[in-house]
């Protein structure tokens, strides 16, 4: 009898149908098993219900060729028909139909490294949990278990197929993990981990106030937590032997299964590492990135120098057909009750793929198609050493110490095009060394087990098929060659889509695409950003401009003396340096300043102004915005640039009783979380909606008042901007200064001076003087 | 007086001085080119302060000044005022020197009510400190501001109708000028065809009065005469004519007065002639004009006028330190370096007073005597170097779009009638054309080369497609009348000013230009002369003719 017919009439209940091999087999269901029904578990997600999930899936290319066949519409009425959908998840399964003949459970969490209460929740209590509704509903189904070959854990040697021996307790195990989230969290608000929170959190956003502190200290400690998490099931499963806390929750899901089965008929099907479809649906199919893929693609990249993998060990891959028609064989093959069927789908023993020649055939692959580097000619790819898993270790180590280095150096730098070039080149080079670092230590597991996996059984499995399944339902290792497909099948199709052509990207240009708005501000910061002077500069346009030669020396050199001073408050917090610095007005006569800069310090500022910043001020007037100058700047100094900006909020200083300036502000300065407030205030005030609203601002002071708009813009940032703006990719501009613009005028006594050495000279050469 | 001469380069001839911006270069050049030297500036008098007073005393044209005063009536000194003198004077300014005298004769003959207006038209408003310079700090402090200030072309609330031409321009001048019972304009001329009333006109009229002379078609009908094709017939109006630049009276224009082709009713000069005529024709205006000789650099500095062959051993030690020196330097300490360090030593070479037109007439005469060449037919090839000043640059450095006006708009037109280079032939111009405007005085050319020249750099289309936004933008003239800006159209204007040369040449190279900048203003770059030859080859073949205009000091052509 036929595989079909050994199925037909009969009700398959999948789970995981939305996952690789679910979708997988459900293609194969639909196509091939005409008579077989399906019952899906799928869980709603977001607006979508199950059903809808499902449907919208048979757009997916894996469903191409059912598509063809029947239309896209006829298509989403077979499946209706065909497949009854069970909304759920495995947290909590509604009670199942009693007429269930085949359980195939593919759901489990599949990731190498999840935290480990979601390890134990998916693979040991989704089983649990699907037996029990399974049990309520009343059905006795053939249950077939969809595990890995890698349960059998860091053993070596030969690994045959069968129920394994350890004496690891699941209960013992599932209840530490039930407990280890509550712990975790517990323990990431002791004092000591707060403070360490908070302290890396202020040193890097000191500047921009405490809201932007505590928001980043506690982010720091979710993250704490979920590392906290991986790190304990990782941990866990390599004490106990196995490679991490993805095997090993599946080799306690078998031990529970073996215990719990009762009198449900259990087969246990075991493959190995999951790749690209050899023909089915067709050759090459494949979704989400698995396990090598990664890999490949990072070596094509010529990323990867090196591998921490001894050549000769053996690549267990198998692909995904091979996998989904060993399934179906063995959902047809109802073992006995109390013997449990223990099927490993695997490659290594009868197909053996050394990872040299792994390494060979990839390499062969990009040579012969290299992949493009667009603009840049084809990508070169290295040839490894296989120098060993200490050295590459080694190597690793290097990198990370040397870009965490300069990353500590870049972030003390000051801001220029220059240093934003080279942290877009550390980044890069961060996440690179990441990557590494995360495969490395993935892998590093792996590569120890040197371990080959037995697969008689299966073997006999496929012989008692008929010779016609053999062909259509075949998953004989043997069948294909490793050339082909890694060559021909698995390598074009996982670098598909860094070949399709992809248009340029075009440069995110906002000017002349700003929406009219009456409803939206566009907040601009003064110092740095639309024009290129500091608090201490503009001060110094206003000291200088009337101080002769001995003033000036004598000013500046006060000025250095300070100056490390400004340094460690601007960075610790601008509101210090604003006092700091506005302290030396005191004494000055407003009506003077006012004077100076009508008559100088105003063209200087103007020289100082971004021609690109003015243009963009302009723009959002022009669009009907509201415009507002933020500056740390005095008040008068930003006389000049009144008339672009519906609001201007300066430093005011206050005046004494003898009618000079006191040297202290008016109020306290607006820096920080101090500006996104006010502009969260003005709003209200102005009827503005802040969602639709523009801020311009350069450091990462001002980063609350970049977060409280819908479109912030970072201009010329410094290097913790820089940072935050690519994570958050909020649009990033360049605004150059106009050259020819001086930094102080020259004083009125230099004037003076060289206006009179002129007269002595032309007296002197007898030209003659009116006086 | 050396008169200017025609030199055929040979084997024997030594690199040649180019300016090329803020730079200079010793350049070879190809035997056979030919080089136009100016005359040699001519001496300056000595006693100016007796000069003026001469010429008060005995007017052309007119009674005495001291008769035209009576106590009591309003006194308007119109200081003309077409960007700081250029290069920089060294001493007092010529202007300060005449005023001195003139404010001296009305005291005596008891007149209070004194005005004096900087009369800076469309160009930019004057700091306080550049006020000063100019009038000299004495009548600054007995002046400013309650009596002494700038003109602002847009001022609506202060400018006074004062009448209409016969072709139905509107003249509207500022308030203070309208309602003098005498205007005394207090000139200072370099060029020919520049002042005079036309240029009184320009420096004193609001905008709108002003706008109808700025236009591609008002340029291409003052540069009718170049082309082959015949001129429109001439204006009666050609006997005075105007600058085209409408900065003020000192403003070099290209054809000005001197093409000769004859004045098309709707040119640019012969809007801004009309004008004047409006304004000589209903105020008594008394001109008192100067004329200086050309003068690029401090007297110490003698290669920069000194013909090469007859450089003595210290002028060929200072070219070289000034070539080489101005090559280390940043753009900023060079452009400090003409401005300050190497002001001009002007001479003044006469000074004249009475009816305006008359002494305009005398002054022009003079001054063409200074820069008049013979050449013999024209070239198939013009180089001209470009140099480090220019009226309109004021402080400002020398950028891409005034770089371009200086030589299509100025040097190209300076001819008695026919340009040195013939119709459809190549120009090379040297110059760095980088990208670099002065945020203060040039806000709208900034925005004018990345908005308006990323479009397009055709003058009509700029013209047709632009010029509304810009006239209309209350930033820029906000930062006209409260800073120091040019207004808004003052690019525009420039780029205008262009469009004749743009038609007329077959090729426009820039050596030394910046190529990016120069691909944004429609002009070709090379790096050399010979590449620059190259390019131009499929236009003119391979053995041009190639004429070089060796200025500054300017030339004006006379092509027989």
């Amino acid at each position: 009898m036929g595989l079909r017919e050994r199925l037909a009439g009969r009700r398959v209940l999948v789970t995981g149908l939305t996952g690789f091999m679910g979708e997988a087999l459900l293609e194969r269901l639909l196509s091939d098993f005409p008579d077989t029904s399906v019952v899906a578990l799928v869980r709603p997600r977001g607006s979508h219900s199950g059903a809808a999930r499902l449907t919208r899936m048979m757009r997916k290319p894996a469903f191409r060729g059912l598509r063809e066949q029947y239309g896209a519409a006829g298509l989403v009425e077979l499946v209706s028909r065909r497949v009854e959908v069970i909304e759920g998840d495995l947290a909590s399964v509604p009670d199942l139909p009693g007429d269930i003949d085949v359980v195939v459970h593919c759901a489990g969490e599949v990731s190498f490294d999840p935290p480990i209460d979601d390890a134990f929740r998916i693979n040991v209590g989704g089983l649990q949990e699907l037996v029990r509704a399974l049990r309520a509903g009343g059905a006795c189904p053939h249950l077939v278990h969809v595990s890995t070959a890698y349960v059998a854990g860091l053993r070596s040697g030969h690994i045959a197929e069968g129920p394994l021996a350890h004496e690891v307790d699941w209960r013992v195990e599932q209840a530490f993990a039930g407990r280890a989230r509550e712990q975790i969290e517990d323990a990431s608000r002791a004092p000591e981990n707060s403070e360490r929170f908070h302290g890396a959190a202020r040193k890097r956003f000191a500047a921009a106030g405490a809201r932007t502190v505590s928001s980043e200290a506690e982010r720091l400690r979710r993250e704490w937590v979920a590392r906290r998490l991986v790190a304990a099931g990782g941990e866990r499963a390599q004490v106990l032997g196995w490679t991490d806390a993805y095997t090993f929750t599946k080799a306690l899901g078998e031990r529970w299964l073996e215990e719990h089965h009762g009198d449900l008929p259990l087969t246990v099907v075991r493959p190995s590492i999951i790749e690209s479809a050899l023909s089915r649906p067709f050759p090459g199919w494949i979704e989400g990135f698995k396990m090598a893929e990664p890999l490949i693609l990072a070596y094509g990249r010529g990323e990867l120098p090196d591998f921490p993998a001894s050549p000769d060990a053996v690549v267990d891959i198998i692909p995904v057909d091979l996998v989904v028609n060993a399934t179906l064989a063995a959902a047809a093959t109802v073992p006995p009750v109390d013997q449990p069927a223990y099927y490993t789908v695997c490659s290594g023993f009868r197909n053996p793929l050394r990872f040299w020649e792994l390494y060979e055939h990839v390499r062969e692959y990009f040579l012969a198609d290299p992949l493009p580097a667009p603009g840049r000619g084809a990508i070169g790819v290295p040839q490894w050493p296989f120098a060993g898993a200490a050295a590459a270790e080694a190597r690793l180590r290097r990198s990370e110490l040397v870009v965490g280095v300069a990353g500590r150096v870049l972030s003390q730098v000051p801001a220029s095009q220059r240093v934003r070039g080279w942290a877009g080149q550390l980044e890069r080079a961060q996440s690179r060394v990441a990557f590494l670092r995360r495969y490395s230590d993935v892998y590093r597991a792996y590569t120890k087990a040197e371990l080959v996996y037995v697969d008689d059984a299966t073997r006999v499995l496929h012989e008692s098929m008929d010779a016609a399944d053999q062909v259509d339902f075949g998953f004989d290792p043997r069948c294909f060659d490793w050339e082909h497909y890694l060559r021909r099948v698995h390598c074009p199709a996982v670098t598909a889509v860094l070949r399709r052509p992809r248009a340029a990207a075009v440069p995110r240009r906002l000017s002349g695409h700003l929406p009219a708005g009456s409803g939206t501000l566009a907040v601009f910061d003064l110092d740095g950003a639309v024009a290129a002077a500091s608090v201490i500069e503009s001060y110094l346009w206003m000291r200088l401009a009337d101080e002769g030669v001995f003033g000036r020396v004598r000013e500046l050199a006060g000025l250095a003396a300070a100056l490390p001073g400004y340094a460690r408050a601007e960075r610790r917090d601008r509101g210090h340096l604003m006092r700091a610095v506005y302290a030396r007005y005191a004494g000055v006569d407003p009506g003077e300043l006012e004077r100076l800069v009508a008559e100088v310090a105003g063209d200087v500022l103007l020289g100082r102004v971004r021609p690109a910043g003015i243009r963009r001020v302009r723009e959002h007037r022009a669009a009907g915005h509201r415009t507002v100058l933020l500056t740390g700047a005095l008040e008068v100094l930003t006389a000049p640039l009144a008339p672009l900006f519906d609001d201007v909020v300066a430093a005011r200083l206050e005046v004494g009783a003898d009618g000079l300036y006191t040297g202290r502000l008016a109020s306290s300065p607006l820096v920080g979380d101090a500006r996104a407030a006010f502009v969260e205030h003005h709003a209200r005030t102005v009827g503005a909606d802040l969602s639709v609203s523009w801020a311009y601002a350069d450091s990462q002071s001002d980063l609350p008042l970049l977060r409280s708009v819908g479109h912030p813009v970072a201009v010329n940032p410094d290097v913790a901007l820089h940072q935050v703006a690519r994570g958050a990719s909020w649009p990033i501009e360049e605004w150059a200064v106009a050259g020819g613009s001086r930094l102080v005028v020259g004083s009125r006594r230099e004037r003076r001076v060289l206006a009179a050495a002129g007269r002595a000279r032309v007296g002197a050469s007898g030209a003659g003087g009116v006086r | 007086m050396r008169p200017g001469f025609v030199l055929e380069v040979d084997e024997r001839t030594p690199p040649l001085l180019v300016h090329q911006g803020d730079g200079v270069l010793l350049e070879r050049f190809p035997s056979g080119a030919r080089v136009v030297y100016p005359p040699l500036p001519r001496p300056g008098i000595g006693a100016v302060e007796a000069a003026v007073d001469a010429a008060l005393a005995a007017p052309t044209g007119s009674a005495p000044l001291v008769s035209l005063l009576r106590p009591g009536m309003r006194l308007v000194l119109v200081v003309s005022d077409g960007g700081l003198p250029a290069p920089c004077r060294r001493g007092v300014d010529v202007r300060a020197r005449v005023l001195e005298r003139v404010l001296s004769v009305v005291a005596a003959a008891g007149v209070d009510d004194v005005r004096l207006v900087v009369a800076t038209g469309l160009g930019r408003r004057r700091s306080a400190a550049e006020v000063a310079a100019l009038v000299g700090e004495r009548v600054f402090r007995s002046f400013w501001p309650a009596r002494l200030c700038c003109h602002d072309a847009f001022d609506e609330a202060n400018l006074v109708e004062v009448g209409t031409s016969g072709a139905g321009e509107v003249l509207r001048v500022t308030r203070v000028v309208a309602e003098a019972d005498l205007v005394v304009s207090v000139e200072v001329v370099r060029d020919r065809g520049v002042g005079g009333p036309a240029g009184l006109a320009a420096g004193v009229a609001g905008h709108m009065s002003l706008r109808p002379a700025h236009s591609v078609s008002a340029a291409m009908r003052d540069a009718a005469g170049w082309f082959a094709r015949p001129a429109p017939a001439p204006d009666a109006e050609s006997g005075v004519v105007a600058p085209a630049g409408a900065d003020g009276p000192d403003v070099v224009d290209g054809a000005g007065g001197l093409g000769g082709g004859g004045e098309d009713a709707g040119g640019g000069r012969a809007v801004l002639g009309r004008l004047g005529a409006v304004l000589t024709g209903t105020l008594p205006v008394f001109a008192v004009t100067a004329t200086v000789g050309g003068a690029v650099g401090p007297a110490a500095a003698r290669f920069l006028t000194r013909r090469e062959w007859e450089w003595s051993l210290s002028d060929q030690a200072m070219a070289l330190g000034a070539v080489r020196g101005l090559e280390r330097l940043g753009g900023w300490a060079r452009r400090r370096a003409w401005g300050q360090a190497a002001p001009g030593d002007y001479a003044v070479t006469s000074v004249g007073a009475g009816e305006v037109r008359a002494v305009t007439a005398a002054a022009w005469a003079r001054v063409d005597g200074g820069q008049r060449v013979s050449v013999d037919g024209q070239s198939d090839v013009l180089v001209v170097g470009s140099a480090p000043f220019g009226v309109h640059h004021g402080s400002g450095p020398s950028d891409p779009v005034l770089g371009t006006h200086g030589a299509l708009g100025d040097v190209l037109g300076r001819h008695t009638g026919r340009p040195v280079v013939r119709e459809h032939g190549a120009m090379i111009i040297y110059h760095p054309m980088a990208a670099r405007f002065s945020q203060v005085h040039q806000p709208s050319y900034v925005d004018f080369y990345e908005e308006v020249l990323a479009e397009s750099s055709e003058p009509a289309t700029i013209e047709a497609k632009f010029e509304r936004q810009y006239a209309t933008d209350p930033w820029y003239e906000s930062l006209y009348r409260s800073s120091l800006a040019f207004p808004g159209l003052h690019p525009f204007h420039r780029w205008y000013e262009t469009a004749p040369a743009r038609a007329y040449l077959g090729e426009v190279v820039v050596v030394g230009g910046d190529r990016a900048v120069c691909a944004r203003l429609g002009l070709r770059a090379a790096s050399t002369l010979s590449d620059a030859l190259e390019i131009v080859s499929g236009s003119v073949g391979r053995d041009p003719s190639i004429t070089y205009l060796h200025s500054p000091p300017r030339i004006v052509a006379d092509v027989r």
